[in-house]
């Protein structure tokens, strides 16, 4: 018997601003005439979901911004009444749906604390009873009667964070709440949440944009697009293809809007430069673990001398990762088209976004052209415990480990 | 009728806490804190007694003070609590947005608010009551009924008004002026037997007298005034003839007003 189940749900909206009054009695008059009335377009943030979970399971549902995960949990809470398809859900729902709101600023923490409570769905005779406890919770007993506005943001997403978990309901409704507080108060976070999950073994929705919470923490995963759900599979194997897919969505829009400071001294241009795959014949995302060819393109426009050519790799947030020169071979370039290639065995690059600089000048300094940015790819694995570690590390070296003298087999 | 009721009993400690962070919200930073529940239907009386002094209004037996003071207590009651009702989810969109709860409850926890103001104006009433020298009578007892009353006509029109607010926030611009009009047509300058004389006793407007003196009835606001002033002031019971036609009209509208509200509340959260 599942506790939640969402059979077709889809939900839209009209895009636009909502009519004035002239335009809604104008139409309602030409409906009754008869006549057809222009509607405002209709914009799917649902599109024929469908999904059951039983009771303990811990759901993740990711996917990029506006792909539906905040509506379908709006739905799933009552917030928010299907346009078709029907939602049924077996319990009290908790939703943690960005805590905190109904904060007043002008009461003190306790005064907080009781009327969050209660909107939450709490009675005065539990909160009096948890007091303490949200209390300790969020490391704001010396403060717990100043008024909230005088609190930090951080102070106060504690605060309703302690008073959002301390709840009782068969089904908690997160929606990106970990990422509240510093590193110490997020770690207390993800404990308590891992104790209602695992000990209390409540039915647990959780929206990240953190995949690695949602992996650690989710029994199974729920990857929606536009509305609608793509895969609904072991946590490992959907955050896989989320990675991919989310850099891939990245890199086709880095590419159209680029930003790039270009220096040259117009001695060359149609600089045109691309990221190789060899085995998917395919520009722009690269295999981790294969072979790739950076290939560039330009035409000289008068002589080139003695110069030689810098391609580095750089993250989004330009942090230089590699530099392959020719400057031990410094050389000249007659004016027509030429093009350069530099081909990598095996990309260590840990799966994520990377970007290609380029430098062409003398090895004594005097620049032709120098850019940033020139070029965007993306890396991939089908390997997760490889894409997972995408945020944690930038390249990947292989070794081997060695327990007091013996080898450890994969 | 029961759902409703279920409702209310299990949200009441939400209401409780709702109408006490109305109240606490409104007083907190004001000097003066909730002595400013009474200052305007006090300064209200002062300037409706000036007044008086020029044109004249007969207020029979009882002083004319005191009688406008206990009809401006139902009518502001009644006014700021309709007014607090239409604006109450439109004000409460960040909860909207997040979380459920019945959205009734807004309005109501509204209307409830103001009630402990109205009785805030009661020490008002009780002090007015000994500088004239003024007993009680048994009638008081009917003061619940009444307010009662002026709580359901307060929903009848916050209800509704609350839902096509979130669509369209020219009701909460309209509503103050549309008030500030039905204060007139309501018996709280002049007492209801004025218009009574008029009509009923001395025709004034011929053969039309008695349908119009029904039509001003029908705002269920001058029977719920003329009834507080006779319980309160006057010792005798209310004039039930003076209060049917708005009892009806309530009966009628406010069910509408809840149910057209209960229809529109599932889409609260997609388009305020």
């Amino acid at each position: 018997m599942p506790i939640i189940e969402v059979n077709h749900l889809t939900k839209e909206y009209r895009l636009g601003a909502i009519q004035g009054l002239k335009q809604t009695v104008l139409n309602t008059g030409a409906r009754l005439m008869g006549r057809k009335v222009e509607e405002r377009p209709l914009f799917k943030a649902l599109d024929d979901v469908s999904l059951s979970i039983e009771q303990g399971e811990v759901v993740g549902i990711i996917g990029h911004n506006g792909a539906g995960k905040s509506t379908l949990l709006k739905m799933l809470a009552r917030i928010s009444t299907p346009t078709r398809g029907s939602v049924k859900v077996d319990g009290r729902i908790a939703p943690l749906i960005e805590v905190g709101a109904g904060f007043v600023p002008d009461f003190t923490g306790r005064e907080n604390v009781y009327l969050n409570g209660a909107i939450l769905g709490m009675s005065r005779q539990q909160i009096d009873k948890k007091f303490d406890e949200i209390v300790d919770f969020a490391e704001m007993a010396e403060f717990i009667d100043t008024p909230v506005k005088r609190y930090s943001s951080g102070m106060q997403v504690k605060l309703a964070f302690a008073v959002a978990t301390s709840i009782e309901a068969e089904i908690l409704i997160v929606d990106e709440v970990l990422a509240v507080g510093d590193l110490a108060f997020q770690r207390k976070c993800f404990d308590r949440m891992e104790d209602l999950i695992k000990r209390q073994e409540k039915t647990v929705l959780l929206v990240s944009h953190n995949i690695r919470q949602v992996e650690r923490l989710c029994s199974r995963v729920v990857l929606l697009d536009k509305g609608a759900l793509v895969e609904d599979n072991e946590p490992s194997l959907v955050c896989n293809r989320f990675i991919n897919l989310m850099n891939l969505s990245i890199r086709s829009d880095r590419a159209h809007r680029q930003v790039r400071e270009i220096q040259n001294s117009g001695e060359i241009c149609n600089i045109n430069m691309e990221a190789l795959n060899p085995l998917t014949k395919c520009s722009g995302s690269l295999s981790f673990g294969s072979q790739a060819t950076l290939r560039f393109s330009f035409d000289v426009v008068s002589g080139l001398r003695g110069v030689a050519i810098y391609i580095g790799i750089h993250t989004a947030d330009f942090v230089y990762l590699t530099n392959n020169n020719t400057a031990f071979s410094a050389r000249d370039f007659s004016i027509g088209h030429h093009t350069v290639e530099l081909i990598f065995d095996e990309i260590t690059l840990i799966p994520g976004i990377y970007s290609v600089l380029l430098w062409i000048g003398t090895p004594e300094g005097k620049v032709s052209y120098h850019t940033e940015n020139l070029a965007t790819f993306v890396v991939a694995s089908d390997d997760f415990s490889i894409s997972r570690q995408q945020g944690q590390a930038l390249f990947s070296m292989s070794g081997s480990w060695r327990f007091d003298g013996v080898e450890l087999a994969y | 009728m029961l759902t409703i009721a279920k409702n209310l009993y299990d949200y009441r400690e939400l209401m409780a806490t709702l109408a006490w962070k109305n109240i606490a919200l409104r007083y907190k930073q004001a000097y003066l804190g909730i002595a400013w529940a009474i200052l305007k239907p006090v300064s209200l009386m002062l300037i409706f007694t000036l007044v008086k002094s020029f044109v004249g209004i007969e207020s029979g037996n009882i002083p004319y003070p005191i009688l406008t003071f206990a009809a401006l207590m139902p009518w502001t009651f009644f006014q700021e609590s309709t007014l607090d009702g239409v604006n109450s989810v439109v004000g409460n969109t960040a909860l909207i947005k997040k979380i459920y709860f019945p959205r009734e409850i807004f309005p109501i926890t509204s209307v409830l608010t103001k009630l402990v103001e109205l009785g805030i104006n009661f020490v008002i009433l009780a002090g007015l009551m000994v500088w004239y020298q003024m007993i009680p009578s048994i009638h008081f007892l009917w003061v619940p009924v009444i307010i009662a009353y002026t709580v359901l006509t307060a929903l009848a029109v916050a209800f509704a008004g609350a839902a096509v607010n979130v669509y369209y926030r020219d009701v909460s611009q309209a509503l103050p002026v549309l008030l500030s009009l039905v204060m007139y047509a309501s018996p709280v300058i002049y007492p209801l037997q004025l218009v009574k004389n008029k009509l009923i006793v001395h025709q004034a407007a011929g053969g039309w007298s008695d349908t119009l003196y029904t039509l001003y009835t029908l705002n269920p606001l001058a029977g719920i005034i003329d009834a507080f002033q006779s319980v309160v002031l006057r010792g005798a019971p209310p004039d039930l003839n003076a209060m049917i036609p708005g009892a009806i009209m309530v009966a009628i509208l406010l069910p509408l007003s809840y149910l057209y509200f209960k229809r529109a509340e599932s889409y609260f959260a997609d388009v305020i």
